[in-house]
């Protein structure tokens, strides 16, 4: 029988090639990324388990320098078009978000087991989720309030606090016209009757602090809008491929 | 113990997550989607969340799975109950974990015979570097394979 074609993504990628700091945050077709940090002391000050944010842009040959812990990898990508699963995501490349962490008394934020050290030795590049050699990276550092890490909300506020800032590039984003992108691919839910039925089974951490998974944010791979699985009581949630791929699952640990 | 950052799924893993787009791409699955489900602190929590997982296959008519975890230690209750519950259920099952030389699984069952170990490190431990012992397309490839054969024999 023929395959039913469900619905169709399109994720169209803008290379990065330059990041830097300026005065407005902007990103334009060339591959250059400007972005501003005036929105730093107001999210410091909204977030009371935050005590400061340290943001810095790292080309690929300054690696060989002190990080916190990483807490997460994450890609720059927003909804132009459609829900997610469906319709139009543009996305970057060339760069990746680093979230990092650390409490004032210099307790990292990590669960089991924590990577923070050397930045060029403590990620292993190129596979699925981490960043390419190439890639530049830009590392937004949480110093949260003594002993907050230990408990759900501080790494929480990180992930929050993080997610305001891609917010901000994702609404750069979206405006970046959709035929002057670098890549684009087309993603398919689709059913192939006849064949042989496979499910995937993704068993996720859903334990508490830095153990946590958070599902169905409102912008790909986001935050903000997101259920927790522990707060779903860690029960089963079925996620489409054409939706998992647009970014339906946020890492929280 | 839970997740170290040798087999840590980050956020950009789970947007470029090599099962998803191996499954998906295999010509001769019917790829009917993910399930995603926690690993809650409590045992009885863990038997009954992965047991739900386990009948929702069922209820789609799966005809095999592949079920991946990316922590260890008592995370393997979870996942040796819901590989039991799947394959009680007649659903031919490949697992995909974190084994190496320190990380045997706490619990096992007879059902636990075809695993794809994604330790990558040469010493088999939780090196502490980021991604270093995360799932790739190659470990994605052996498991749709390995689920081929499990499938055909049944």
């Amino acid at each position: 029988m023929e395959e039913i074609i469900l619905r169709r993504l399109v994720i169209k990628a803008f290379h990065i090639n330059q990041v830097m700091f300026g005065e407005r945050t902007r990103m334009d077709p060339g591959g250059t990324l400007i972005i501003a940090r005036d929105f730093l002391p107001s999210l410091t000050e909204s977030e009371p388990l935050i005590e400061k944010i340290d943001m810095e842009i790292i080309s690929p040959g300054d690696r060989d320098r002190w990080t916190n812990t990483i807490m997460d990898v994450i890609p720059v990508s927003a909804k132009v078009l459609g829900k997610m699963g469906e319709g139009i995501t543009h996305t970057l490349t060339g760069v990746r978000v680093l979230l990092t962490g650390v409490d004032a008394d210099g307790v990292q934020i990590a669960e089991f087991g924590s990577s923070e050290g050397c930045l060029k030795e403590q990620i292993f590049y190129g596979r699925p989720g981490t960043p390419e050699n190439n890639d530049i990276l830009i590392s937004f550092n949480v110093t949260l309030a003594p002993r907050a890490g230990a408990s759900r909300p501080g790494p929480t506020a990180a992930h929050r606090a993080c997610d305001v800032f891609c917010q901000i590039l994702r609404d750069e984003l979206k405006k970046m016209n959709g035929n002057l992108c670098t890549e684009r691919h087309e993603y398919f839910d689709k059913s192939r009757p006849g064949k042989k039925r496979v499910v995937l089974i993704k068993q996720v951490a859903g334990q508490g602090a830095m153990y946590d998974t958070c599902i169905f944010p409102r912008e790909p791979s986001g935050f903000k809008g997101g259920r927790s699985i522990i707060d779903m009581g860690n029960l089963p949630v079925l996620i489409t491929p054409n939706e998992y791929r647009d970014g339906a699952i946020r890492a929280m640990y | 113990m839970g997740i170290g950052p040798s087999t840590k799924e980050t956020t950009l893993h789970h947007f470029k997550d090599p099962l998803v787009d191996i499954l998906s791409g295999e010509e001769e699955f019917d790829f009917l989607g993910i399930i995603v489900v926690g690993t809650p602190q409590d045992n009885e929590d863990k038997l009954f969340v992965g047991t739900r997982a386990a009948a929702w296959a069922e209820a789609m008519r799966a005809d095999g799975a592949i079920i991946s975890a990316d922590g260890w230690g008592n995370s393997d209750v979870d996942f040796a109950n819901t590989i039991e519950q799947l394959s009680v259920r007649g659903i031919p099952t490949v697992g995909v974990n974190f084994v190496g030389t320190v990380a045997g699984f706490v619990v096992t069952n007879e059902y636990m015979d075809t695993i794809v170990d994604m330790n990558k490190s040469a010493e088999g431990i939780e090196t502490e570097v980021l991604g270093e012992n995360s799932v790739t397309e190659l470990d994605a490839r052996k498991a749709a394979a390995f689920l081929k054969l499990k499938m055909r024999r049944k």
